[in-house]
């Protein structure tokens, strides 16, 4: 079979798999060369086969007399000549029209380069679907960093809210002097955002001194734009941008990079029996039913229901660098990738 | 648009005619149905009126017959609530099922209670007192908090419907038909309730990111070689859309450097949700956001007239900047905006040539068939949809959806049906692509980008949404045969510079 090599030198138009050589013969770049019967080539041919009197009297050896192409070896015309008459027999009442004819010529022509053509639609069919993938991919990647602004973006308001919250709370609670004022720190406050958005552990955090560092926002771009995508949290090393910024440090929001793929140890996986007086009070949580205990792991699973039940096709983090990996396919696509494969 | 048109009218055909005689009957036959089950045809009210005519004692009687008397307690519901839920294939709208379920039986009744409530409210043969026993019948079955989907979504619906009645009967309760921004002060939440629902509803569904995205992929492809972007946003609550936006323009390849964005808001008076943040604070956050990001970015307001029109003279613009108009509606967490205020938005824009006009609303069905029934059937219907939308993505999330419920949804669908109740259903048949498309303005592709960026989002949620292109402007988002929400994108009427 036919097999493109390194594009040298080659004519554009040739898609880089064969030589035109001065005396337009067309050759490939395999160590041995191969011939490309081009339209014009083959038209000689069959000028100098119906002058010698038809295939069946024509020999190679005459027709390459009668041609006289530099280049043009016995063996390339032996060879096509055997093809030409077999190419000829059954449909003899052609003849002259086929020739003329591109889809008979196709054939005709010597399976070498038949396959070639077939090799170039293939390899432009293949850089299509390259081109898509790529394509996709780079949706792919926008996406994930898209989604992760909006996070943080969202991760803000509600670190916004919990400070306030717990402002009104510490107020609340000094002044009445019940329940809390042994914690004295904003984040163990009783707080409703503990029990959305997969907030406990990010309020649990915050205002500690936790050693959960995410990448910051501005690093995701800058190794997002560079076409690695760092998908895995690195834990150590220290946020950079989030002094002017500030972000509670770990994986509150689903959307963080750190809750990618993986399960978070939760912290309250003791199955709704009111475990966690630290963090809750009835009188602050968002609703007043009896089993809000449930919340802090009923989100825990909701990251987890998201990103590691079924492993969505822009968070593939678990690679690491393994950003080639290609999309799930997509029913618009479907055609393209079994093509591909 | 026309075209369109023709599309959405064609997926009312999968709810195909059933037909079935009395509201008693159709229990056996819809629980037959396909695999969507929601056979809204049916639904229909089907009360025979002739048999009121004794009295009161008769609505006891119908009311009974609809009602099986059998399992329907609220308290044994929502035990099977908690069998049911764990199932994660509880898949479709109300009523999928092989086997009938004693869930599916009472959604089903409940149905024919809110439309039979809906027809004894307004249909031709008006009957409030009639409508006020049913309403107290389908009270005592039913709790926003508790039990099926179909049972917290009926509660709901019962809620609007006796605001409705009250509010015809008496002076009592005007408040709750008002539809106004009133409405948001009577269902005033806490505002860490409101950003927890919101939070929520964007980790449970797509449709918050979908509208967004797929206005910011557009807003980025028009603006790829300008130096300054200008967005007018009609409503931009909390401005989390533009989060992402910041976040694509500061890491884009080609093109000049990160572009300067410059944002206006447009501000009401003094209305509108105030809990998840007044504009002020939006300005500051997002503010602060462009600045942890190195995006140059200014932040403006513009107040609309007190009637809410908007005024495009009270706009500041900078020569030579890129110029969008960004309309986002009915967002699940977004509050009402009067169309006449949308309207004097759009054909502002009109005047201002924008290089692009970003819109996203909700999908009605029944385009055309007007009337508070069929608009009251319609709103269940998608309303339904929505709710098991959020229960697939989570089955055992229950409490998560119940806030998300409470917060935005329920007060949504007491809001909309107290227009469609005013209006009878005129004001609202239309949508704002349609008009948009009416008066000049040009449709602009939706890039291949887009609309795969779409598709990789739904790929995050549940299998059961998906996205259509309805026209080569339009995205639609839907949740099994139900369209929900539309992005289409427009462009001036006139040449703009481009």
């Amino acid at each position: 079979m036919f097999h493109p090599k390194k594009p040298s030198g080659m004519n554009s138009h040739e898609r880089g798999m064969c030589v035109q050589g001065d005396s337009g013969l067309v050759l490939t770049t395999d160590p041995k060369p191969r011939l490309r019967w081009t339209v014009e080539l083959h038209e000689r041919f069959v000028d100098a086969v119906t002058q010698l009197g038809g295939p069946d009297k024509a020999t190679p050896k005459t027709i390459m007399r009668v041609m006289g192409v530099k280049g043009l070896t016995l063996y390339h015309l032996k060879s096509h000549l055997q093809k030409f008459r077999l190419g000829k027999q059954p449909h003899k009442e052609f003849n002259d029209h086929s020739i003329k004819d591109a889809s008979a010529l196709e054939l005709q022509r010597s399976s070498a380069s038949s396959s070639a053509m077939i090799g170039r639609s293939m390899n432009e069919m293949q850089m299509e679907v390259q081109r898509r993938l790529h394509e996709q991919l780079e949706v792919q990647r926008h996406l994930q960093l898209r989604i992760e602004a909006q996070g943080k973006y969202m991760q803000a308001m509600l670190e916004k809210a919990c400070q306030t919250l717990a402002g009104e709370s510490m107020v609340l609670h000094n002044s009445s002097g019940a329940g809390y004022h042994n914690h004295k720190t904003p984040s163990n406050m009783p707080n409703p955002m503990n029990s959305i958005g997969g907030g406990a552990p990010f309020v649990k955090d915050f205002g500690s001194s936790s050693p959960l560092n995410f990448p910051s926002f501005q690093d995701l771009n800058i190794y997002g734009g560079a076409d690695q995508l760092d998908l895995h949290p690195n834990l150590d090393r220290p946020s950079l941008s989030l002094d002017s910024y500030h972000l509670p440090s770990n994986n509150n929001s689903s959307h963080d990079n750190s809750g990618f793929g993986k399960k978070r140890p939760s912290p309250f996986v003791t199955g709704g029996s009111g475990k966690n007086p630290l963090l809750w009070s009835a009188d602050d949580l968002p609703e007043h039913g009896h089993d809000q205990i449930h919340t802090p792991e009923m989100v825990d699973s909701i990251s987890v229901d998201i990103y590691e039940a079924k492993p969505p096709p822009a968070l593939t983090g678990g690679g690491g660098g393994d950003e080639q990996k290609p999309l799930k396919p997509h029913r618009h696509d479907d055609h393209l990738f079994q093509q591909a494969g | 648009m026309a075209m369109a048109m023709a599309i959405d009218d064609a997926t009312e055909l999968d709810f195909s005619a059933y037909s079935t005689s009395t509201t008693t009957t159709t229990t056996t036959t819809a629980t037959t149905d396909d695999e969507y089950g929601c056979n809204w045809n049916d639904w229909s009210p089907v009360v025979d009126w002739n048999t009121l005519s004794g009295g009161q004692d008769d609505f006891q009687d119908l009311i009974e017959s609809m009602i099986d008397e059998s399992g329907l307690q609220p308290a044994r519901s929502a035990v099977n609530y908690q069998e049911g839920c764990n199932s994660p294939s509880t898949d479709t709208t109300m009523f999928t099922d092989e086997e009938p379920s004693g869930d599916d039986l009472k959604g089903l009744r409940l149905v024919h209670l809110l439309m039979a409530a809906a027809e004894a409210l307004t249909g031709v043969n008006k009957c409030h007192e009639l409508a006020r026993v049913i309403l107290v019948r389908l009270k005592e079955l039913v709790s926003p908090t508790d039990g099926t989907n179909m049972e917290r979504l009926a509660a709901h619906f019962t809620e609007a419907l006796q605001g409705l009645l009250e509010g015809a009967g008496g002076g009592h309760g005007k408040h709750l038909i008002s539809g106004g921004p009133q409405r948001d002060d009577h269902h005033h939440h806490h505002q860490t309730d409101v950003l927890a629902a919101f939070q929520l509803m964007q980790d449970m569904s797509p449709y918050v990111k979908f509208g967004h995205f797929t206005a910011n992929q557009a807003i980025l492809e028009a603006v790829t070689q300008h130096r300054r972007v200008h967005i007018v946003d009609y409503d931009i609550m909390e401005g989390i859309q533009w989060a992402s936006l910041m976040q694509a323009l500061v890491s884009r390849k080609n093109g000049p450097p990160a572009p300067h964005l410059r944002i206006t808001a447009l501000s009401r008076g003094g209305n509108g949700r105030r809990s998840i943040g007044t504009i002020q604070e939006t300005g500051r956050r997002l503010t602060a956001f462009a600045t942890s990001i190195g995006q140059p970015f200014s932040f403006h307001q513009c107040r609309l007239d007190s009637d809410e029109t908007f005024r495009p003279s009270s706009l500041k613009l900078v020569r030579g900047e890129a110029l969008i108009f960004n309309c986002m509606l009915h967002l699940p967490h977004f509050s009402y905006r009067a169309p006449e205020s949308v309207a004097s938005f759009l054909s502002g824009a009109k005047t201002l040539n924008p290089r692009l006009v970003t819109l996203v609303e909700e999908e009605l069905g029944l385009i055309g068939d007007q009337g508070f029934v069929s608009r009251f059937i319609d709103s269940l219907h998608h309303y339904s949809a929505l709710y098991d939308s959020l229960e697939a993505g989570f089955p055992m999330q229950r409490r998560a959806r119940a806030l998300v419920e409470r917060v935005f949804l329920g007060p949504r669908i007491v809001g909309s049906l107290g227009r469609i109740y005013r209006t009878r259903g005129d004001e609202e048949g239309g949508s704002w692509r349609e008009w948009l498309g009416a008066t000049g303005f040009r449709p602009v592709d939706i890039s291949f980008a887009n609309h795969c960026q779409a598709k990789l989002l739904l790929g995050l949620f549940n299998d059961g949404y998906r996205v259509e292109e309805l026209a080569s402007n339009r995205l639609v988002l839907g949740w099994k045969s139900r369209r929900l929400l539309s992005a289409s994108i427009w462009s001036s009427p006139f040449d703009s510079d481009s």
